[in-house]
């Protein structure tokens, strides 16, 4: 598991390691009050970004339980960043992993995520062959939950009063998908007309 | 908060108390059997292990922080039989969290003992304790023990499918949740004890 795999492409998005001048970018959506509320949960000021940045610049590959793979997510078009996607290896002998994201509130609802996703979903259970990938979300980010949805996740927990953020009872969801579930035909390729048997 | 419940705790039919050293052979007449640790994480327990184990639980009887457990035996009124043991672990202070587990000998099932006894516990969770959630995990294999959870008006809050691997297998594992007012409703509702 020691491939370096970024950059690689989408339709519309370049997904690569981050790089030192990233920070301006990451804090434009990082520090955002809706980045703080659901997302990750100490990185609030752009001293902090920078941190941020600076470790997201040394998770580029996945050699062992625990490895994160940070992957910015650029627009091919202007070569803007618009969110960021985390692919974490939790677990080798069960091949567990986690996904975290975030993205610009002025670049959502356009499919970028759904695009980036989709890939490194792919990414998870072809490269790494995970067995299964699970995604952790606020209960009140109705955008989170239905992207999941939509990418054929189930909702396998609903953790309700369970912990206290920020003064108030959090509500946790967790959406989850086997590697059979994704995609499962995509093993299966299409003959071209030529190689057909009937 | 401290807490170092008076005991036993009692039910109609039940005492709910700490552990002592006579009750070792109690323990292994249940805890060595294979159906009964199927579902656990241990495998099932030598008598010199039970031994080891009541030994821990003698001090296990009250809750000075985050962290401490609670682990007593079930015994019946009647004849002083112990049909099995219960534990509830304060998962969090700040959040008042617990969690609740129990294990059974299968001869003394049917009998409502389990729902008698847990149904305690949670008073002592919601009531002594002060907690504001307590919740249980099972395999989802494991019926028996689902079942009684939602006869204690949990629900069913996690359904994890292959998390993990659990003796040679996948794992399918259930987290069932109780919240304070959720449990005086069903106290008000229903008599258990």
């Amino acid at each position: 598991m020691t491939l370096s795999l970024l950059p690689f492409e989408t339709d519309r998005l370049r997904l690569r390691a981050f790089e030192r001048g990233d920070v301006d970018a990451v804090a434009s959506y990082h520090t955002l009050p809706a980045s703080q509320r659901y997302g990750v949960r100490h990185v609030r000021y752009p001293s902090d970004v920078a941190e941020a940045v600076g470790i997201m610049r040394t998770q580029v590959a996945l050699q062992r339980p625990g490895d994160v793979l940070a992957m910015a997510l650029e627009r091919k078009g202007d070569g803007r960043l618009i969110g960021q996607v985390l692919l974490q290896w939790s677990d080798a002998t069960a091949g567990q992993a986690e996904v975290r994201f975030l993205i610009h509130p002025a670049f959502s609802g356009q499919g970028y995520l759904t695009e980036a996703l989709s890939a490194v979903f792919d990414l998870a259970f072809t490269q790494f062959r995970i067995h299964r990938l699970m995604v952790r979300c606020d209960g009140r980010s109705h955008h989170s939950a239905k992207l999941m949805q939509k990418l054929g996740l189930r909702l396998e927990a609903h953790y309700r009063e369970h912990a206290l953020f920020q003064g108030e009872w959090d509500e946790e969801l967790h959406f989850a998908i086997l590697d059979r579930e994704w995609r499962p035909n995509a093993k299966i390729f299409e003959l071209s007309p030529r190689n057909r048997v009937a | 908060m401290a807490l170092y419940p008076a005991y036993p705790l009692m039910t109609s039919r039940l005492f709910l108390r700490p552990f002592t050293r006579g009750d070792v052979d109690a323990v292994h007449s249940y805890r060595g059997r294979d159906d009964v640790a199927r579902y656990l994480y241990d495998a099932p327990l030598s008598r010199d292990e039970c031994a080891l184990a009541v030994q821990r639980r003698v001090s296990q009887t009250g809750f000075a922080e985050e962290g401490d457990r609670l682990v007593l035996a079930v015994e019946t009124q009647a004849d002083a039989t112990v049909v099995g043991e219960l534990s509830l672990i304060w998962r969090s202070a700040e959040a008042r969290q617990g969690e609740l587990g129990w294990i059974f000998h299968p001869d003394h099932q049917g009998r409502g003992y389990a729902t008698e006894a847990t149904s305690r516990l949670l008073d002592l969770a919601f009531h002594d304790l002060d907690l504001h959630r307590v919740y249980a995990r099972c395999d989802a294999r494991n019926m028996p023990s689902w079942r009684l959870m939602e006869r204690l008006g949990m629900r069913r809050e996690a359904h994890f499918r292959e998390h993990g691997l659990f003796k040679g297998g996948w794992d399918e594992e259930f987290y069932y949740a109780i919240l304070r007012r959720e449990w005086g409703a069903m106290r008000q509702s229903t008599r258990h004890s």
